[in-house]
């Protein structure tokens, strides 16, 4: 790692290489069971200039900071605070210290006020009078205007990450971390936000340590850049000498084919199913099983799903890919039913279909795997012949009840085809392994005989195993001529089972590619927002 | 965000509280903490009546003299057991489905009321004018907590809150019915004074019996009631609506995402409850368990007890049959035991640690298991979701 004291041409606050850096990690080690979270990661920051954290899902950017925070106990490795050693024991301490941080999700209580939310966590006499000019006179220093006595619950999102601001700078940090500041943030928001951190870095001589995946953010608004990659630094340099498509390709990993090609080979002891369909793009004139054209969503006035449109042919395994929020969760949501777009079209196999309506998804022939199997895809405390026959009532019913027999019959035939492993079918599903529990949803999904199949992130916190049987059962989906959509973060999996990789970024499709062009620049670029 | 509604804390409470007290695996566990706990309240009991000045022995006798120990005292057991368990089955249909109604006092009410007005009004021959009073009362006590269900619909009040307090509603309304003379308040003879309460019902508008005074007799309105309990455990057990209504009552999010319409079902469940307890309330309008009058205090807390009844069985209606029957010894026997001295408020002592008795357990061990989960998940959260696959790739 190149750490060099002096910074490019500009000089912001900076006094010559001899001051300690603000703060500086050495080597943290951090390991949870067999997985390595972080590996002997260096990170220097500077005063007066902002450093930018890249990294995609689970490279190890939280975790550093965690430890930063003292919120995890590292396993080694040091930190240096204004060149002296420090321990961290908790975010109290941190803020002693010094170390403020504002989290990706607000940590604000809605129904307080302003200066409440400011002062709380404050020892001593309650001064509101004293507290609401603070939060008057911080503002007005860093053009942050804000009435202290207004409700937080009645602000908008970029109103809410000033009060966040104002928490953390008026407690004088040295060093202030962002966790992904603009992920709910209008552009106006950003660039308001981008101004105040350069004013605090190069005014008062403070460090700032920006996390985001967006390349234009970090190109733009940083002084120097490190990428973390699977828990290491993949590369660090200064901002203004290296280049976005630079950083989109240290982001994604150089090796980005090679390692879908192991991923396929050491996970998959199948050969590839349906073949012809997963090289190429489906033909032209095909119509698509599932056509998504438009779709909006808005919480607050931020979009969460921006004029989302694609389509999925039949046969195909379409990765959906990108950076976790920005906007997979709901577009998994509109597509289980629970959220009503407000704008756009769904049509399956050619006809529209009005989400709204319960039930009326499912019975157009779209199955999903939810990605929060345990608050909409299982009932934990219903058995698993309930779980596997919810939506197929009608299906186990005499005239007038539920035939327990039939129930039972389908049931055991589901779990002995899906390979569910459980003493008694009665058993709640609460009682079964993750695993298991996920195959419970596919096969009620897949009993249904959907024409597309949405997989939203299908083998988080899975085991190996249940990963390898789940990929196997997907190419199998596909190669009877479903459409599977699979919405993932995990690049692995959707270069080793999609033909092509659709990239969401800020609730839009950024761009839609092969899987044999996509190239680890061209993914970084459309992951960062980026058009490829 | 669209079709998502502001779930009230108190809600989310109810639910929380309805997960627990449906039957659940872990039955061993609960079953002999429950046996302990019951032995518990017993003698905290006993210890109270000896403080208060009583012997423990002489009480039980009298409570047992009072509910169970002749034919009379039976058929007042069972007289009070009937109403108690139509509050319970209707309160089971609405907890299952996650919906906490805690206004069945309330409909209790406003179901005798509309039974009285009917009985009253209605010039109908026959046994004909009790089956329309009885239909009219459960029509009426569904439609008082259809208000809370709608209420919470289009407004997003809260339904504890709101059936709550249509009960005083209630009580308002009853009480102005029977002070004024156009309305309910009986007929003025001659110069006597009139009472705040209506006339006697006419004889085809009651509740016949089987059996004679002093003899053992069942009443009507308790066949009426285990057939309800019956009829509803099967619902709830087999048919597609008791799946739905389960499903919703567990995890309202998977019961949507499998299509069952969240709003119209959950409005059903209230309007379910609310008719049940209008249709104890038409029960203790017409059987002899009172003057067959319209009066302010007719409830005489049967909805409140109901409820408990309902907590008690966990919310199986089958399970609601022996422990109203239970509810009913405490209610014929507690105006036994008051009579031989032992103040009456003690009675409601000994019913409520008897209620905390059966419904603390399962409470318990649930918030037990969950905070085992919780520590579990929390160990596990702490892992980057996406890192073990990576560490597999490497």
């Amino acid at each position: 790692m190149t750490d060099r004291d002096g910074l490019p041409g500009d000089g912001l606050g900076h006094h010559g290489g001899a001051r300690a850096p603000a703060l500086a990690l050495r080597g943290i080690c951090k390991s949870y069971g067999p997985v390595v979270a972080c590996d002997a990661v260096d990170l220097t920051v500077h005063r007066g200039e902002i450093h930018g954290l890249l990294g995609e899902n689970g490279a190890g950017k939280s975790t550093l900071m965690k430890i930063l925070l003292g919120l995890v106990r590292r396993d080694g490795g040091t930190i240096d605070h204004d060149g002296t050693p420090v321990e961290v024991g908790g975010p109290q301490e941190a803020i002693a210290l010094g170390i403020g941080m504002v989290h990706q999700h607000f940590s604000l209580v809605e129904p307080l006020t302003v200066w409440e939310n400011v002062t709380l966590g404050d020892t001593g006499k309650v001064d509101r009078a004293r507290a609401c000019e603070q939060v008057r006179e911080v503002g007005a220093r860093y053009g942050l205007p804000i009435d202290p006595l207004a409700p937080v619950s009645r602000l908008s999102a970029g109103e809410r990450q000033r009060v966040e601001l104002i928490k953390c700078l008026r407690r004088d940090p040295s060093v202030l971390v962002l966790d992904e500041p603009t992920s709910v943030l209008t552009q106006a928001e950003s660039a308001e936000l981008f101004g105040v951190l350069r004013e605090v870095v190069a005014g008062e001589d403070r460090a700032v340590i920006l996390i985001s995946h967006k390349l234009a953010e970090i190109t733009t608004a940083t002084d120097r850049v490190t990428v973390l990659r699977r828990g290491r630094v993949a590369f660090h340099s200064v901002t203004a000498e290296t280049s976005a498509q630079e950083l989109a390709r240290q982001m994604v990993g150089r090796d980005v084919s090679l390692r879908a090609e192991a991923a396929a080979l050491g996970m998959l002891p199948v050969e590839r199913r349906g073949g012809r369909k997963q090289e190429e793009a489906p033909e032209p004139g095909v119509e698509p099983a599932l056509r998504l054209s438009g779709i909006t969503v808005r919480s607050d006035g931020v979009p969460l799903l921006d004029d989302f449109s694609l389509e999925v042919a039949p046969g195909e395994i379409l990765g959906l890919y990108g950076v976790e929020g920005n906007g997979q969760a709901t577009l998994g949501d509109v597509l289980s039913g629970l959220v009503e777009p407000a704008a756009g079209t769904i049509e399956i196999g050619g006809t529209p279909v009005d989400p709204a309506r319960p039930g009326a998804l499912h019975r157009a022939g779209l199955g999903i795997i939810p990605e929060d199997r345990h608050a909409s895809g299982v009932v934990l405390d219903m058995s698993v012949a309930d779980n596997l026959v919810m939506k197929s009532l009608e299906g186990v019913s005499g005239r007038l009840l539920i035939d327990r027999r039939k129930t039972h019959e389908l049931a055991r035939r589901l779990a002995t085809e899906f390979n569910i492993i459980t003493s008694s079918l009665d058993n709640p599903v609460r009682s079964l392994s993750g695993g298991n529990q996920q195959r419970v949803v596919l096969a009620r999904e897949m009993s249904a005989n959907p024409s597309v199949l949405v997989a939203a992130q299908p083998t988080h916190g899975l085991d190996v195993g249940a990963i390898e049987d789940m990929y196997l059962r997907l190419r199998k989906a596909a190669s009877s001529g479903v459409a599977v959509l699979l919405i993932s973060t995990e690049l692995e999996e959707v270069m080793a089972l999609s033909s092509r990789i659709a990239v969401i970024s800020g609730g839009r499709v950024a761009g839609l590619l092969p899987t044999a062009e996509a190239t680890a620049e061209r993914l970084g670029m459309l992951v960062g927002g980026v058009a490829a | 965000m669209t079709g998502e509604h502001s779930v009230g804390d108190a809600d989310r409470m109810g639910r929380r509280l309805a997960a627990a007290l449906n039957p659940g695996p872990g039955g061993v566990r609960v079953a002999l903490a429950t046996a302990v706990a019951v032995a518990l309240a017993l003698a905290l009991s006993s210890v109270l009546v000896a403080l208060t000045g009583g012997s423990p022995g002489r009480a039980v006798k009298a409570l047992y003299d009072g509910s169970l120990a002749n034919p009379s005292a039976i058929s007042s057991t069972l007289l009070y057991a009937a109403p108690l368990l139509l509050v319970a089955v209707g309160t089971c249909v609405c907890v299952r489905a996650g919906v906490f109604n805690l206004g069945q006092e309330g409909q209790v009410l406003i179901g005798a009321l509309a039974g009285a007005a009917v009985g009253l009004r209605l010039a109908v021959p026959g046994p004909a004018l009790l089956v329309i009073a009885m239909v009219a009362a459960a029509l009426a006590g569904g439609a008082w907590a259809g208000i809370s269900s709608l209420m919470h619909r289009f407004r997003g009040v809260n339904i504890v809150v709101s059936t709550l307090l249509m009960t005083f509603l209630a009580q308002q309304l009853v009480s102005f019915a029977v002070n004024t003379e156009w309305l309910l308040q009986e007929t003025r003879r001659g110069g006597a004074t009139v009472s705040p309460q209506s006339n006697r019902l006419p004889e085809n508008g009651l509740l016949g019996s089987f059996g004679e005074y002093p003899g053992l007799q069942i009443n009507g309105g308790l066949l009426l009631a285990v057939l309800a309990a019956v009829v509803i455990a099967v619902l709830i057990a087999r048919s597609r609506w008791g799946f739905r209504l389960t499903m919703l009552g567990l995890n309202p999010r998977a019961a949507r995402h499998a299509g069952v319409r969240v709003a119209a079902l959950s409005g059903t469940a209230l309007a379910v409850s609310g008719a049940f307890a209008g249709l104890a309330g038409a029960v203790l309008l017409t059987s002899p368990v009172g003057t067959n009058r319209l009066q302010q205090g007719l409830s005489n807390n049967i909805g409140w007890d109901g409820l408990l009844v309902a907590l008690v069985a966990r919310n199986r209606p089958l399970a609601a049959i022996p422990v109203a029957l239970l509810f009913g010894v405490l209610r014929s026997g507690g105006g036994f035991l008051a009579s031989t001295g032992v103040p009456h408020f003690l009675v409601d002592v000994v019913k409520s640690l008897l209620v905390l008795a059966f419904v603390v357990p399962p409470v318990l061990t649930e918030a037990l298991r969950r905070r085992r989960e919780g520590r579990g998940a929390a160990t596990d959260a702490d892992v980057p979701a996406a890192e073990p696959k990576e560490a597999v790739a490497s």
